[in-house]
């Protein structure tokens, strides 16, 4: 933000010491602050790349799960430990890729009641919650005019593909508005293809902001401060505005403690990532190898 | 003026009514939509008044997923199935933005032809348990479906 | 002639003598509640001794010594030939084991169904004692039903080597006798006596096996004084409809006439929790032989995350053991394989589950 005004070196060193020290504050496992990030990737410091020192600040945000819950009743060292080896083995068997809510998904699972024993959904993920083996994530699409929501667990055995069919973000951590737009907004054709990202690029922040449809709303979103919404001011009435301001809980950005019991020290955090930063790195390159492959063969089947 | 007004509404502590988030349960008097292609199903559908839950089948009186139930629908008393619910669902069962049913007779034969939208794929299941050998045959509603989820 | 009948009469008198006097009424009365004598206190009030650093540095360097010594011991079982153990049957008791509760996770069977289980830790656990049924007097109510042919001895068991020099010097006398360091947590168990083991010997998950179910003796979450909605889950009273100051409260507990009393047993406000519990038939899903970490099925065991419980086979006659377990317990092994499953469990590292078309 500053970065741009100041001058000399010292002020330059200053400034990263800064960002990198705030940066350290937000460690977390919570969804990444979009400008916070922004602004290190755009305007490093002169003559320096903007790398990661640690693999927490990359990890942090691609396996949330791998984070436990930080509430203190709930912690212990030897269970979580277990709980990621369980993790990682199951990773070794089934493919679960980077994603994020906002993301389209394709998920098969083998299931009893189905026909062929197995059940495709696609749709956007709306919501990613609970840590550990208990991380759950829930999909959203509109089929034949009628909204469906699905809630998966992430290391259920019975799941047997994700594929993420165009990987991005949206401006909000949680997407239940959905659930009151238009339904444009969430209709996803089931035999959608995968959009393959250029290899190295960023994960694009998709910046639509939907149309709700006129109340009963669900929830009170005009509360909520949500970015991905354009027309909700249409639909206020003069009580709404006012009870909103005084609903508003503008100290609670500042306030400390919240945060901190909120998310997992960086020291905490170092010891996690050092011990399956090996393991999913081993994953992520044979991922690659494999979606090369794939995106080789493809077009020497049309061929043939 | 407005501000005094503010900072008098700040001092009183949170209301004392019920804020926890609605369970969306099923019960008596909900309406529902009917997502088959019957005749009264549509023009009830059409003409805004969707039918009324007047009793649903089971010890608990709050309708699951496969639940038998009467509805009023038209002045009329007619049986139906819950095919989807808005209620949470558990893990890998699908969740519906709308109360569908399907309305079907005494003997389960379903009244319509066809099912407009999606059905969860758990009903088959749960429609094989309930059908017994002497009673109602409740599977015939699965072979009208046209998508499953 | 009276003073002579006198004289006669005082002699006669005077020959009696009073042997032995017989009390009715025993004056000894035993205290109603006598503590075990393992019961000391342990806490420590902890106090700048004014000792050099020197000598600081010895009392390390003994401890560490002590603590050495202990984890090189050898467990007594390795030097028993296995001829010489005894046989199990239905009717024989074995220790137990103490340990702690470290948290919940599900786990998924084999028919793709998801179940909660509880991991315990059994930590650092040795016997400390083996007290034989004809010296083991306990305090009160316990009368030996068939006196020689069933009684059963008390095996001391601990778990968590501590510093001895933060526990009092009567504690630390317990286990210093029988030439061990203090533990922290001391429980005992009641054993059949060809289920004794020896000072020392180390007591491991493997005690149990996969698929065997155990009862768990645990306090409950301490909660504090509650109020009767909480703590016995009584209903309450209105929001509104002009019910005043009665929200929350209990309402009646009694009526008038003959009954004009509050009867014992009325669920009232008052502590919650922090009792002793037993959840009975608990099974074992999976044990870790490296941590010595079992799960086990759901999530009813009490107390909270870190709290200790005491594990011991079920008495449940439908749930009891079937086919003899290790007897007495299970010896150190180095070859054992690091994760044993119960056979519904899928595993993390299997392939996903697929099902088959009828």
């Amino acid at each position: 933000m500053s970065l741009v005004m100041r001058k000399s070196p010292i002020e330059y060193f200053n400034a990263a010491k800064w960002i990198i020290r705030r940066e350290c504050r937000y460690l977390s496992n919570l969804p990444e602050v979009a400008e916070n990030s922004e602004v290190v990737e755009d305007k490093p410091p002169k003559g320096r790349k903007p790398r990661f020192l640690n693999p927490t600040l990359q990890y942090r945000h691609v396996y949330p799960e791998f984070l436990p819950d930080p509430n203190p009743k709930f912690r212990n060292s030897l269970r979580e430990k277990l709980e990621r080896a369980d993790m990682l083995k199951r990773r070794s068997q089934v493919d679960i890729p980077e994603f994020y809510v906002g993301t389209i998904l394709a998920v098969t699972i083998a299931d009893p009641h189905a026909q062929g024993k197995t059940n495709k959904f696609v749709g956007i993920c709306i919501e990613r919650k609970g840590c550990g083996l208990r991380a759950e994530f829930t999909l959203r699409n509109v089929i034949d005019h009628q909204g469906i929501e699905v809630r998966y667990e992430l290391y259920d055995p019975t799941i047997q593909n994700i594929q993420v069919l165009r990987l991005e973000k949206r401006l909000d951590d949680k997407l239940f508005y959905l659930r009151d737009a238009l339904p444009e907004y969430c209709t996803f054709p089931i035999d959608m293809d995968p959009e393959i990202l250029p290899e190295g690029s960023p994960v694009p922040v998709n910046t639509v902001q939907v149309k709700l449809k006129p109340r009963p709303w669900l929830e009170r979103w005009e509360r909520q401060e949500l970015k991905g919404v354009s027309n909700i001011e249409e639909h206020l009435k003069e009580k709404d505005r006012v009870r909103r301001e005084l609903r508003k809980t503008p100290w609670e950005k500042f306030d400390l403690m919240k945060d901190y019991r909120k998310t997992i020290p960086i020291e905490d955090q170092t010891e996690i990532w050092g011990e399956v930063y090996n393991q999913l790195q081993q994953m992520r390159v044979s991922r690659k190898k494999m979606s090369k492959q794939r995106t080789f063969t493809a077009p020497k089947t049309q061929l043939g | 003026m407005l501000r005094n007004l503010l900072n008098r509404f700040k001092s009183v502590p949170s209301c004392g009514f019920h804020t926890s988030p609605c369970l969306n349960e099923v019960q008596l008097l909900t309406r529902l939509r009917v997502v088959d292609n019957s005749e009264i199903g549509k023009r009830a559908m059409a003409e805004g008044k969707p039918p009324k839950i007047i009793c649903v089948y089971n010890k608990k009186r709050i309708g699951y997923i496969g639940d038998r139930v009467m509805v009023a629908i038209k002045g009329q008393k007619k049986k139906g199935i819950l095919v989807g619910l808005k209620q949470t669902q558990n893990v890998k069962v699908p969740k519906f933005d709308s109360n569908n049913v399907v309305l079907i007779d005494d003997n389960g034969t379903p009244l319509g032809t066809r099912i407009h939208v999606p059905i969860p794929t758990i009903l088959r299941t749960i429609l094989k348990e309930k059908t017994h050998a002497k009673g109602a045959d409740y599977t015939k509603l699965l072979s009208i479906a046209t998508r499953f989820v | 002639m009276a003073s002579s009948n006198l004289k006669l009469l005082c002699t006669l008198l005077s020959r009696i003598r009073v042997e032995n006097v017989t009390i009715k009424r025993n004056l000894y009365q035993p205290p109603k509640y006598r503590p075990p004598h393992w019961y000391m206190p342990k806490e420590r009030v902890l106090t700048d001794d004014m000792v050099t650093q020197d000598n600081r540095d010895f009392i390390d360097e003994v401890r560490q010594d002590k603590l050495n010594l202990q984890t090189a011991m050898e467990s007594p079982l390795s030097k028993i030939e296995p001829q010489e153990t005894v046989q199990w049957n239905p009717t024989t008791r074995r220790v137990g084991l103490i340990a702690r509760k470290i948290g919940n996770y599900p786990l998924w069977t084999k028919s793709g169904k998801k179940v909660q289980t509880t991991l315990l830790q059994v930590v650092d656990n040795h016997v400390i004692k083996y007290i034989p049924p004809e010296e083991y007097t306990p305090a009160k109510d316990y009368k030996p039903k068939k006196v020689g042919k069933y009684r059963l001895g008390c095996m001391l068991v601990g778990s968590e080597t501590i510093d001895p020099t933060t526990v009092t010097k009567d504690y630390c006398g317990i286990f210093s006798s029988v030439g061990m360091l203090p533990k922290r947590h001391l429980c005992r168990f009641h054993v059949s006596p060809n289920a004794q083991l020896p000072t020392g010997t180390p007591l491991f998950a493997t005690h149990f096996r996969v698929g065997d179910y155990l009862d768990i003796r645990a306090k409950t979450i301490d909660r504090g004084f509650q109020g009767v909605m909480k703590r016995w889950g009584f209903k309450g009273m209105p929001a509104s409809h002009g019910v005043t100051k009665t929200h929350r409260r209990p309402g009646n507990i009694g009526a008038g006439g003959e009954k004009a009393r509050v009867w014992p047993g009325t669920k009232m406000p008052g502590h919650m929790g922090n009792r002793w519990r037993i959840l009975r038939g608990v099974k074992i899903l999976r044990i870790n032989t490296k941590h010595n970490v079992l799960w086990t099925l759901g999530v009813g065991i009490p107390g909270e995350t870190g709290a200790m419980c005491y594990l011991f086979d079920t008495v449940l006659p439908l749930k009891k053991l079937q086919t003899p377990p290790p007897f007495p317990t299970h010896p150190p092994a180095e070859d054992l394989p690091l994760e044993y499953y119960d056979e519904s469990i899928h595993l993390f590292e299997q392939p996903s589950i697929t099902f088959e078309e009828t």
